[in-house]
């Protein structure tokens, strides 16, 4: 018998330059991968083993995890409609409050449609594989988002990068093609990475003047910009004239979902195509009655986010006085980059171990393979826990002069 | 190699070299990255410059499916033909 058995590929071996690399980094510490927190605290605070952190790499922007709004509509969810909706949005997993959160979408962005998707990932997934399709073209940013990358991939249509935040290499993109197929431009509002914005506005009128339309995802800017945080699109009055905007339930709304608006009707008819819409389980009740409480407290009250842009201003001042140059101006999210990913590393263990955890960012993570440290600022962060991330920034940099 | 094929190659030969951390002749079956030693981060821009000056985009698609200088210049000679 035994003799008969062909040889078994082995899938592991191809680990191994990948395994050697995260041995080198967890050698120098805790791993800064997948750490686990034993106890969340707060928003802004958690236990790990037996210490206490000040959390500066959220993406808690508004900080309303722990907020009584979004607690109490996660319970009452759970006690009204059970812990799970156990299928598909098409088959028994629409629930009345899942439309009642599309229409609270359409309501707060203005627009004809919304559609509400299990994750963010899935949102860019599902729409962008939707809209295009063999013989179209679709052009993203190279600095853009695995998942939209992975969107790529899941249509037919060719894919094009243009550089990083140039509307002008759009434009040369966008005219050297044949106007045949249709054409879809995606960018992100705050790229998650570096913490810099796109010029929407410039990119849709590039858009627009040949013939494509225009999805913009703003997971990491809904909240922290525009008007109660409608986002980039509304802070640079142009909602009307882009075609789609994504969005993500998981930072700014203290949850777990996604979702897509757009200026056109026509988006309700991807429901019944969109592979990551109707291939998996709906949002949970008390995800989405916690997108709801968050989306009411946003529309209601705007001062989260005024306290958001006070302690960005702060950080960013405070690391930049302590020697450091964080990648973009103010904003929601810092990061700094260091000369190398095992520096990198070592820094991130030294502010553990003073208090503070950031995120670490590295290739291929990274646009142009830097390795980062990755701040992001919330609401819920008080002044002084501010200076406190300040400080252990400056303990570094006194520990390595 | 039709004079066509030719003239590209000469031109990404250059471009090759002024990238390239291996000081080794240009040739048809040599691989970029592994040969050159140049990371995805040259490569990219290393295909922009391409790109802008033979007026083409690359589908990813066809981009990540280039490895030796040959199959660069094949899918110049063919995106430019296009
Ligand atoms: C730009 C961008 N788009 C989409 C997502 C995915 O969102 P989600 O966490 O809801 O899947 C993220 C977050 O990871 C993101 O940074």
């Amino acid at each position: 018998m035994l003799d008969n058995k062909k040889k078994m590929g082995d899938f592991f071996t191809r680990f191994d330059k990948l395994s050697e690399r995260v041995e080198g980094m967890y050698a120098l510490g805790r791993r800064p991968f997948g750490m686990t927190f034993d106890q969340m605290l707060s928003p802004t605070r958690a236990r790990v083993g037996n210490t206490e952190v000040i959390l500066a790499g959220t993406n808690n922007y508004l900080g309303l995890t722990f907020s009584d709004e979004c607690r109490e509509a996660a319970k009452a969810a759970i006690d009204a409609h059970g812990t799970a909706t156990t299928g598909s949005r098409l088959a028994n997993g629409t629930y009345a409050e899942h439309v009642a959160l599309e229409d609270d979408l359409r309501h707060f962005f203005g627009t004809a449609a919304a559609i509400v998707f299990t994750t963010g990932y899935q949102a860019n997934l599902a729409a962008i594989s939707a809209l295009v399709g063999r013989g179209d073209h679709l052009f993203i940013d190279a600095d853009s988002h695995a998942c939209i990358y992975d969107a790529s991939r899941l249509c037919d249509a060719e894919t094009i990068r243009f550089r990083h935040n140039s509307p002008e290499d759009l434009a040369r993109r966008l005219a050297r093609l044949p106007e045949d197929g249709a054409r879809l431009v995606v960018i992100e509002g705050l790229y998650s990475m570096l913490g810099d914005v796109a010029p929407v506005a410039e990119f849709v009128e590039v858009a627009h003047a040949h013939g494509a339309m225009i999805l913009v995802d703003e997971a990491h800017s809904i909240g922290c910009y525009g008007d109660h945080g409608r986002g980039l699109c509304q802070a640079e009055g142009v909602t009307d004239e882009v075609d789609f905007i994504t969005g993500t339930f998981s930072k700014s709304f203290a949850s777990i979902g996604g979702f897509c608006v757009s200026r056109h009707a026509g988006l309700e008819m991807t429901r019944l195509v969109s592979r990551p819409y109707l291939f998996t389980a709906s949002g949970s009740p008390a995800n989405v009655a916690t997108a709801r409480a968050a989306l009411a407290v946003m529309a209601a009250d705007d001062s989260r986010r005024t306290a958001l842009w006070d302690r960005a201003r702060q950080l960013h001042a405070g690391l930049t006085a302590a020697g450091y140059v964080p990648a973009s101006p103010p904003g929601p999210i810092i990061a700094v980059e260091r000369p190398d990913e095992l520096t990198a590393v070592r820094e991130w263990n030294a502010l553990l171990n003073a208090g503070i955890y950031v995120n670490i960012a590295v290739p291929p993570a990274t646009p142009q393979a830097k390795s980062l440290l990755r701040l992001s600022v919330s609401a819920a962060h008080g002044v002084d826990e501010i200076n406190r991330i300040i400080a252990a920034f400056k303990g570094l940099s006194r520990a390595a002069a | 190699m039709n004079p066509d094929r030719t003239a590209i190659f000469d031109r990404v030969a250059a471009i090759l070299k002024a990238h390239a951390k291996e000081d080794i002749p240009i040739t048809a079956d040599l691989r970029i990255a592994a040969d050159l030693a140049i990371d995805s981060v040259e490569m990219f821009d290393l295909v922009m410059e391409i790109e802008d000056l033979y007026d083409i985009s690359f589908p990813i698609e066809e981009a990540s499916a280039i490895d030796t200088v040959g199959s660069l210049v094949d899918a110049i000679s063919r995106l430019s033909n296009a």
